[in-house]
């Protein structure tokens, strides 16, 4: 199958996930969504592990991506505490999507790493659109032009 | 939802997860070196499960019931957990400086769906932030 085909899928089961995102903490807390997202990973643990195997890596390596995998949930619980804050999947989402950002600081400042131009401008863009994203007009009292159409609850 | 300062309590938690999110992928990083992706993916939901254990405890086990909400829950982990098993199938046929700049317009479909299915909407400036971001996230992934 032609590489596109994955990463068209990839695409695909990701962008939904956003929606699923919004939809489940319109219902559940941000910390039951964490647990139920967790249960969906451990899920897929057979299919992963039908194709490899763990044996031969490193203390270190497995230590770094336990660790990895401890954040990463971190971040999940934060995600669903923003949606469950009131953010709208549209902004959420493509802000929290800006995170490379993060991880180009972390890798010129403690691997040493020196961003090349593109990525220097990707910094600028990515600023410049978070910011942009996060903008919210104060609200105007008495002007429905102005409101927004309320979300699926 | 706003604190004193008028900044909305929602955007301290998108910074706060960019930021777990940015140390995530930093931390892969290290690691992508010696193990690969599958490897990687096994020791990152081995990870989540202290957490997911932390937040049981935190609320003293009495988890939320809604099926919906509970549904949704789990076609998120699998949603993400599959997404990412096609990216790597992906990676198998294609270069990372290809595949991930072309997996990161991902959001796109989000925000789509966002105004479709929720009736979200969007001002002008986020509408600009949107494709700054996109922009950014193109260009950080090469």
């Amino acid at each position: 199958m032609h590489w596109l085909a994955y990463a068209g899928f990839a695409i695909v089961l990701w962008g939904i996930n956003g929606l699923f995102m919004k939809l489940g903490t319109n219902r559940v807390s941000a910390r039951s969504m964490v647990i139920w997202v967790t249960a969906g990973f451990v899920v897929l643990l057979p299919v992963l592990w039908r194709g490899t195997t763990l044996s031969g890596l490193g203390t270190r390596v497995i230590a770094v991506g336990l660790i990895a995998g401890a954040v990463n949930g971190l971040g999940n619980w934060a995600v669903f505490a923003c949606l469950e804050k009131g953010a709208k999947a549209s902004v959420a989402i493509p802000l929290t999507a800006l995170y490379p950002l993060c991880t180009v600081v972390l890798a010129t400042l403690f691997l040493n790493e020196r961003p090349t131009s593109l990525q220097w401008i990707g910094i600028a863009l990515a600023l410049a659109g978070g910011a942009m994203l996060s903008y919210e007009p104060a609200p105007v009292a008495a002007s429905p032009r102005e409101e927004q159409a309320p979300c699926v609850q | 939802m706003t604190d004193r300062s008028s900044v909305p309590t929602w955007l301290w938690y998108a910074l706060l997860c960019i930021f777990w999110w940015g140390l995530w992928g930093f931390l892969s990083k290290i690691g992508s070196g010696t193990a690969n992706p599958a490897q990687m993916q096994i020791l990152f939901t081995l990870g989540m499960l202290p957490v997911a254990l932390g937040m049981l405890l935190q609320m003293r086990w009495k988890l939320d019931r809604d099926r919906a909400g509970i549904t949704y829950g789990l076609l998120c982990g699998l949603a993400t957990g599959l997404g990412t098993l096609g990216y790597y199938a992906a990676l198998q046929k294609q270069d990372a400086s290809v595949v991930t700049p072309v997996t990161g317009l991902f959001p796109v479909l989000t925000v789509i769906l966002a105004l479709v299915v929720l009736r979200e909407r969007l001002n002008k400036v986020q509408m600009g932030g949107m494709l700054l971001a996109l922009a950014s996230i193109v260009v950080l992934s090469i």
